[in-house]
């Protein structure tokens, strides 16, 4: 998983990431330096997916701008959540395009995680 | 003929196309087009590249007026303005709108967006709008300039009256051409240009929610205060609501825990076949969006952005 997580940082648009099961983080690349915005990336969209389900809607990522930075995070399927660091003024669009690239691998390798 | 020039800044709506319009005495080159943005919710027009006019001081000397776009996007005007146009200017007046939310926060930003160019030259703080909203007073602005360390001259006036900005123009003037009889310079402008108060009337009726739906993609907003109080909104579905109000609660706990990383600027929230969900903040007001999927967030940022600087203290003029 740790090696995927090296596929999803590229620089220039992902500083580091990582993969949240319900409140847990399961892997990550953040640095220490930067364990803070971990931190409050695992309670925010902990917090905020929990609130989408219960409002019955289908959106499926989350952006919080703080800082110069951005942290988003993608549902990839209900508990589980990938986040992403970035430049804020970074273009959403190419965050999002990038990780649709890696989104069906990370789920692959779940499903090869449960079957094992 | 000696040729002296004024450059002319200040935020949307501070009234520098008017002021440039009361002083020239050529027709003025506006170059307005129609405001698709909240901007519409001042005024009907904005301009989007530069105003230019000419004042004749005698028959040997003239000033060149030029005015800036107040709108950040057009910020590559401020530039060649004050790189090319005016580079050679012998001030520069900063029109500061007393109705904006803060208007000390325009002031730290012009100063800085031009600080190399005030290096060289005079600035003077011309204060408008201030028959509509009196605070804060000229004692406030002097403290607060002293505070900022901008040592300046600061003058109330009314854009529309020729007589108040030929002041401003008198006191850069001035000192390098004594030799101008200013009040038969104010008598003509009164004559050519004259002063009527609907010469510039603003418009306040549109509210920030009726500006906030002007926006192409914008498809319901809801405008909070600081504890997520709703102070309007056109958002009908309660869930969308509820969530925007949870949202607006997380990005405070995160600014009171979490400050030191940096202010909590936006949140977005997307999906495919769902509107995006932004919560906008802005010390103790949020301005929530909901928009078309496809609208970018640059784009909203900016709206929002604008919405909230003359928003929560200025609906008495809604």
């Amino acid at each position: 998983m740790k090696e995927l997580l090296g596929k999803v940082d590229e620089p220039g648009i992902i500083d580091c990431s990582c993969l949240l099961k319900g409140k847990d983080v399961i892997v990550s690349s953040f640095s220490k330096s930067k364990r803070n915005h971990e931190t409050i990336a695992k309670q925010t969209f902990s917090y905020l997916f929990l609130n989408v389900a219960k409002q019955k809607t289908k959106h499926d990522e989350a952006h919080l701008e703080i800082g110069e930075q951005r942290l988003s995070g993608f549902l990839l399927k209900p508990g589980l959540v990938l986040v992403c660091l970035s430049d804020k003024n970074l273009n959403i669009t190419k965050v999002r395009s990038h990780i649709q690239h890696i989104k069906h691998l990370i789920l692959q390798s779940e499903v090869d995680k449960m079957l094992a | 003929m000696k040729d002296y020039k004024i450059l002319f800044t200040g935020s949307v709506c501070s009234g520098k196309t008017t002021a440039i319009r009361s002083l020239s005495d050529i027709e003025t080159l506006d170059t307005d087009a129609s405001a698709s943005d909240v901007t519409v919710r001042r005024k009907k027009n904005t301009t989007i590249a530069m105003d230019y006019g000419v004042l004749e001081l005698t028959s040997d000397a003239r000033v060149h007026l030029y005015g800036t776009p107040g709108q950040e996007r057009f910020r590559f005007m401020w530039e060649m303005l004050a790189c090319e146009f005016a580079h050679d200017a012998i001030g520069m007046v900063l029109m500061v709108d007393n109705t904006r939310k803060d208007p000390f926060r325009d002031i730290r930003f012009y100063a800085k967006e031009f600080s190399d160019y005030l290096l060289k030259r005079r600035l003077i703080i011309a204060v408008t709008h201030s028959d509509v909203e009196p605070s804060p007073d000229y004692q406030e602005y002097l403290s607060a300039l002293k505070n900022l360390g901008i040592m300046t001259t600061v003058m109330f006036i009314d854009a529309r009256d020729p007589r108040a900005v030929l002041g401003i123009v008198e006191e850069l003037i001035s000192a390098v051409e004594r030799n101008i009889d200013w009040d038969s310079v104010c008598d003509r402008l009164l004559d050519n240009n004259g002063f009527t108060l609907d010469f510039y009337k603003p418009l306040y009726e549109e509210t920030l929610l009726d500006a906030a739906m002007n926006k192409r993609g914008v498809l319901g907003a809801m405008h909070l205060g600081d504890e997520q109080e709703i102070l309007c909104s056109n958002i009908d579905d309660k869930p969308t609501k509820n969530l925007m109000r949870n949202i607006d609660r997380l990005t405070d706990a995160i600014s009171d825990k979490a400050g030191f990383l940096g202010k909590v600027n936006n949140v977005v929230l997307a999906g495919p076949d769902v509107q995006t969900l932004s919560v906008f903040n802005d010390k103790s007001q949020s301005l929530c969006l909901c928009s078309d999927r496809d609208i970018s967030l640059p784009v909203l940022k900016q709206q929002a952005s604008d919405l909230l600087q003359w928003s929560i203290e200025n609906d008495y003029l809604a």
